[in-house]
């Protein structure tokens, strides 16, 4: 039992249902679209107390407002999903990437750092992210979302193919 | 309960979901993009089709939220750079394997080259913001 629920990977479609719940869970108790990425912006202007403009708008007149409570709170549900799994807390590796490659960790710091600035930026010129599209606004058929997915998913095949062929080696590893 | 104290709970369950899921997985999330292993492809594509009974639902209900007051729901419109924004992001997606959300995940988890892409998001955010002083027609 403990295994099956805190160790093993869970079915797909135990994940599925539980997370597609959000959606209408978040308009029937908060009235709110659930998204994630948009919460960046929060944490940018508490970080940075920047003054960009953006940032002053309606959307982030509370710093500390909502989406900043919804991040901290993933961060922490997957640390205590963590921990019940096992294993050490801290660690270098990242699965297929860190086991393939022996790049120096500057090295690999330095290709994720550039990934997530592809996803930072890409995500506030698009919109949103996989939660606020690809879930929430499919799940509304919204016309944007449903096309901001689809290119979502072939940039993503694409930039999946160029590491298979260049970096992880042509085969299956 | 209080809206934050709501969506600090809520988020402990997507966060602790999503690791159990896998979709913290680096490989997990590359092997759907080779279309090696399409387990999170199921479990995103579950999720669009229980989000979606879940909204007829409360649409079958008149719309109402908790208390009887309506729900407005905003769909996201394309600004003049979102397909090329849906571009980079989807780039970002595959390299790092992670999405704003998964990579949350990864952190409580305590892998620690995650911290590299959050920080790289911070900083793309940034960026954003930055691009949008200068060139108000980016979005």
């Amino acid at each position: 039992m403990y295994q099956a629920l805190f160790v093993d990977t869970w079915p797909w479609w135990v994940g599925g249902i539980l997370i597609g719940l959000l959606v209408p869970g978040f308009y029937y108790f908060q009235n709110t679209a659930l998204g994630v990425s948009t919460g960046y912006g929060n944490l940018v202007k508490i970080i940075s107390r920047s003054k960009l403009p953006w940032l002053q708008g309606e959307k982030f007149a509370d710093a500390w407002g909502w989406r900043v409570f919804f991040i901290g709170g993933m961060v922490l549900g997957a640390f205590v999903a963590g921990r019940l799994k096992g294993g050490t807390f801290l660690t270098r590796e990242m699965s297929l990437f860190t086991e393939v490659l022996n790049w120096p960790f500057l090295g690999s710091a330095l290709y994720f750092f550039s990934g997530g600035l592809f996803l930072g930026l890409g995500a506030r010129l698009a919109g949103g992210c996989t939660s606020g599209h690809s879930i929430h606004g499919l799940a509304n058929l919204h016309k944007s979302s449903i096309i901001v997915t689809i290119v979502f998913l072939i940039f993503g095949a694409i930039a999946a193919a160029f590491l298979r062929v260049f970096l992880l080696g042509g085969g299956a590893p | 309960m209080s809206r934050k104290l709501f969506f600090l709970a809520s988020g402990f369950y997507f966060g602790f979901v999503l690791s159990r899921v896998g979709a913290s997985n680096y490989q997990v999330i590359f092997r759907m993009f080779t279309a090696e292993d399409l387990h999170l492809a199921w479990v995103i594509l579950s999720a669009i089709i229980v989000a979606n009974l879940g909204m007829r639902y409360l649409k079958m209900k008149g719309n109402l939220g908790r208390g009887g007051k309506p729900i407005a729901i905003k769909e996201k419109k394309l600004g003049r750079l979102s397909i090329i924004g849906a571009a980079i992001f989807g780039i970002g997606w595959g390299m790092a394997g992670a999405c704003p959300g998964t990579v949350l995940a990864q952190i409580g988890e305590g892998k620690i080259l995650a911290l590299f892409t959050f920080s790289g998001m911070l900083f793309g955010t940034y960026l954003y913001g930055y691009l949008l002083a200068r060139w108000p027609k980016i979005n």
